[in-house]
């Protein structure tokens, strides 16, 4: 079991050398030159060429690249040029916003989605469950900013219920424990800046998830249809297993299995959606540094989000793997 | 009181806005402790009346008439939850697919635990532990079902059914998908703790044989009536109904004398035929109809023996010849030579390799039937493949009319295809469903460039062959019968008449009616185009039927081998013995 997981773990390695090489690649073909870029706009030429030495990019591109890949895997993703400012610190305090987004995004998502699945399912060949068909179509049909746009302008102006920038309300000050806000406060007891801080989660999150729950909810509502039609099912209606049982004891713990795996898929690209969710609620992660780095032409930060979007997807995909292999036993190997 | 007591009980579908009745006027009761087989074949409408006790009917089917008691309480107007009360408690349920009938992802112990909480048992494990060696069991709760075997997870099934001593259990073809040796074992089982528990069953099965060993009673079910009723013994022994007599002589004896097969025609009606029926519905095939059978239902009538046929004076007149034990055919020329032949299937993911056939040597003749027998993972199929070069062998050596054909060659495979022809178990995979039967049946001249009007004028000489009509030249897989399919998949091996036909349980499946047209089909067009046959099968009295020679096969060797009557007469390997004994009906 656990090594048929380290072996899936195994499996990223060479995906995520490839998207090493490939970012690195990418970034060397722009025609940008890092050791001008790295200069304030005074620098003479011999200064920057000097630069240019110091940054190795006078060297075969291989060895280029070794160097960058030696410096990134021991967390040092090098200088912001534009903000003067180690990469590793600014990802160390955008990311933790970034995945506490996205998981309140994906849990919301997950909650509309196994509610919506199993509704829709109670639903099957009755006249709602074209209503519903017609509501999740275009629930999946708006794309995240327009949902973004939208629940700003019901809830935020017309409503004027919910706060839509920052993460905040002004005056208050986060405390700073291990970057995730939500937990921080919890841990120096902030009540009322942990509220606040939910608040402000709500639009954005609700936008980034709202448009990922539709599909939950069909792959559910099939696979528990054909989950309906097996052989133990009727067994255990045989036996006297009353409906609520055959639902929740038999019937959803197979059904979730294809669904859990497409939520995994799914949180992916949720994931990558933050960011335009992030730059529209004027969200401090990893989206709006990115946007900001690419405005400047911040190459280290453009490499380093790059490359932590993909290690934070490949993580999950692995993890999601293995959350259906612990709850399939046909997977575990035996 | 009786167990149960279904009175004039039907079960109706409605198809294409008419009403069909699957159950017409069934009537029977089962006494305490009694076992009741059901015996029919495929959509007799046996599991309508398992699934009319349980109120699990299919969408658009049900009772509309008569009454279904159990115990004296009505089962179709009881409120739904009083019903389910009885489930699981007082009646139980053994199905025909154990090993999809237990939840995938849920330990053995965690449905025991449900099942046995359920009945208020609070030391569940003890208990659980204690139903799984009354079925002769270990304690696998820890188990998940995957890992045990079918016939394991059938003893599971049976041991949670008479874990509360219920006082009815419907089993539904429960030994149908299991080998035979398991077969004898489960059934053996089964009337352990029947009798121990007094328990009532309803036994529902295809098997007239199975019955007669099984019951006390046996119900012959045709197209949805009851067409013979009576103590198992007799109406084994004496059928009276035309279609109990001929169903008995259509099923091959794995003793006593060998004899051709009765040869029915056509198959059950559906219900869609049903709707357009009058009168006795066996008519269409009934050999003793006559123009009165078609006007008028006849009444099921009798004392102990109840028959469903004014004709039954004229039963003896349906006989079928004796046949000489099938002999080895006076051949000279080896077609087939095998010598040490072994394969060894490397073990994926760190498993240990499986060695699933082991030094394997053996000859056929041109134009000799053999038979491979033995359980499921014995190495049949492994054998066939390796045969028709579908598999690599890991050693020995393969001989085609006296050529090397064990290689991947180009030349070995020519050979192979001009010699030797296979035919799949499942015929429905096997035929391209696009595809129509003349254009499937003549595949072989179609690779070789043939034109059409030829391969047209071949596809009707292979349905003429098969006993087929030759409009079904035109229709697609999916509009054919089971048998008819299996027939369309031998008239294909058959197109290039090749020198040796593989067969890999082509039979099995099959209801015995069908079964016998298709071993009658096999063995005529033997006589016709003179090739040899390797037949696999599980089914040791089809061996009997067909092969001169016989092969049984265990852990992949082949424990036995010999003439078909000296082996099934004088069995010499201990594995042998086992398997003739736990044939039914075996002497
Ligand atoms: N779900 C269904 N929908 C429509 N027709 C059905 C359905 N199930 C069974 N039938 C039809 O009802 C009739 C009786 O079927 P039933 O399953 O009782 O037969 P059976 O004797 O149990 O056959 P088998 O040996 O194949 O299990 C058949 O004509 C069959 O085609
Ligand atoms: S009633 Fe007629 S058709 Fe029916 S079984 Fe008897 S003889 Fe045959
Ligand atoms: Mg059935």
């Amino acid at each position: 079991m656990l090594a048929a997981f380290l072996r899936r773990l195994l499996a990223v390695a060479p995906i995520l050398a490839l998207v090493s090489l490939l970012l690195f690649g990418a970034l060397r073909l722009l025609p940008i030159d890092p050791a001008a870029m790295s200069m304030p706009p005074t620098a003479t030429k011999v200064e920057i060429e000097a630069a240019r030495q110091a940054m190795g990019l006078d060297r075969p591109v291989t060895v280029q690249y070794a160097i960058w890949l030696g410096q990134t895997l021991r967390g040092d993703f090098g200088n912001s040029i534009h903000m003067r400012r180690p990469v590793a610190g600014l990802l160390a305090e955008t990311l933790p916003a970034t995945i506490e987004l996205s998981l309140a995004a994906m849990v919301i998502a997950g909650l509309l989605g196994l509610g919506g699945g199993l509704g829709m399912f109670a639903l099957r060949d009755r006249r709602g469950e074209a209503v519903a068909e017609t509501v999740t179509t275009l629930m999946m049909s708006l794309p995240e900013f327009l949902w973004a746009l939208l629940l700003i302008f019901v809830f935020g102006v017309l409503l004027s219920a919910l706060p839509f920038t920052g993460r905040l309300d002004p005056g208050m000050t986060r405390p700073v424990v291990t970057q995730f806000l939500l937990l921080d406060t919890l841990l120096v007891g902030r009540v009322d800046v942990f509220f606040s801080a939910v608040r402000h989660m709500i639009l954005p999150a609700f936008a980034l998830g709202v448009a990922f729950a539709p599909p939950i909810m069909r792959v559910l509502r099939a696979s528990l249809i054909d989950t309906y039609q097996e052989d133990y099912i009727r067994q255990a209606r045989l036996r006297g297993v009353g409906e609520t049982r055959i639902l929740l004891g038999h019937a959803l713990q197979n059904a979730i299995l294809p669904t859990l795996t497409l939520m995994g898929v799914q949180f992916g690209f949720l994931f990558g959606g933050s960011l335009l969710v992030e730059v529209i609620y004027s969200y401090p992660g990893m989206g709006n540094l990115m946007v900001d780095a690419v405005r400047n032409a911040d190459l280290p930060i453009i490499q380093a989000v790059g490359l932590t979007y993909c290690v934070v997807v490949l993580a999950i995909t692995a993890g999601v793997d293995g959350l259906v292999m612990l709850l399939n036993p046909r997977l575990r190997g035996t | 009181m009786s167990v149960l007591r279904a009175e004039n009980l039907c079960v109706t579908a409605r198809i294409d806005g008419v009403d069909v009745a699957a159950l017409d006027g069934l009537s029977l009761t089962l006494a305490p402790g009694k076992v009741l087989g059901l015996v029919g074949e495929s959509g007799a409408g046996k599991s309508m009346l398992g699934r009319a006790i349980a109120q699990l009917l299919p969408p658009g089917f049900a009772v509309t008439a008569g009454m279904l008691e159990f115990a004296g309480r009505d089962l179709v107007a009881m409120a739904p939850d009083q019903r389910q009360n009885l489930l699981g408690r007082q009646i139980g349920f053994i199905p025909q697919e154990p090993l999809s009938a237990l939840n995938p992802v849920r330990s053995i112990g965690s449905q025991f635990a449900e099942h046995l909480r359920r009945l208020g048992i609070a030391d569940w494990r003890s208990a659980a532990i204690a139903a799984l060696e009354s079925v002769q069991l270990p304690d696998l709760l820890d188990r998940f079902p995957h890992q045990l075997s079918g016939g394991m997870c059938q003893r599971v099934l049976i041991a949670m059914a008479f874990a509360s001593k219920p006082a009815l259990v419907v089993a539904d073809e429960p030994t149908t998908a299991l080998d035979v040796t398991i077969q004898a074992r489960i059934v053996a089982l089964m009337r352990d703790l029947q009798v121990a528990q007094n328990t009532a069953v309803l036994f529902i099965t295809h098997d007239l044989r199975l019955a007669a060993q099984v019951c006390d009673e046996i119900a012959v079910l045709y197209a949805g009536r009851v067409v013979e009723h009576g103590p198992a013994d007799v109406v084994l022994a004496q059928p009276l109904h035309p279609y109990t007599k001929c169903l008995l002589l259509a099923a091959p004896a794995i003793s006593g004398p060998r004899t051709a097969l009765y040869a029915l025609p056509d198959q059950m009606p559906g219900l869609r035929a049903l709707a357009e029926m009058s009168g006795c519905r066996f008519a269409p095939r009934c050999p003793l109809a006559r123009d009165a059978c078609r006007e008028s239902v006849p009444a099921l009538a009798g004392d102990t023996h109840k028959i469903a046929c004014p004709h039954i004076a004229e039963i003896d007149t349906i006989t079928v010849p004796a046949l000489a034990p099938a002999m080895v055919a006076a051949t000279g020329e080896t077609l087939v030579s095998v010598a040490g032949l072994g394969k060894v299937f490397r073990g994926r993911f760190g498993r240990k390799p499986t060695i699933a056939v082991r030094d394997v040597s053996f000859s056929i003749a041109a134009g000799e039937f053999v038979g491979v027998v033995g359980e499921s993972g014995s190495g049949k199929s492994t054998l066939a493949r390796l045969l028709m070069g579908l598999e690599q062998k890991t050693s020995g050596e393969i001989r085609l009319a006296g050529q090397d054909v064990g290689g991947w060659g180009a030349a070995a495979r020519r050979l192979r295809l001009r010699t030797a022809q296979m035919v799949f178990q499942d015929p429905q995979s096997a035929l391209n469903p696009r595809r129509r039967v003349g254009a499937i049946v003549t595949q072989a001249l179609e690779a070789a460039g043939v034109g059409l009007a030829e391969r047209r004028a071949r596809a009707a000489e292979i349905l003429a062959d098969l006993g087929m009509p030759l409009e079904l030249a035109d229709r697609a897989p999916s509009q054919l019968s089971g048998g008819q399919r299996q027939r369309v998949n031998i008239g294909r091996a058959l197109c290039l008449v090749p020198k040796l036909l593989v067969a890999d349980e082509i039979v099995s499946g099959l209801d015995v009616s069908v079964q016998a047209q298709l071993l009658a089909l096999l063995a005529r067009l033997r006589a016709e185009h003179g090739f040899a046959l390797l037949l696999i099968s599980h089914d040791l009295a089809v061996v009997r039927y067909l092969c001169e020679r016989v092969m049984v096969m265990r852990n992949g060797e082949v424990v036995e081998a010999g003439r078909t009557d000296e082996v099934f007469a004088n069995p010499q390997h201990d594995y042998t013995r086992e398997l003739l004994a736990s044939v039914p009906g075996a002497a």
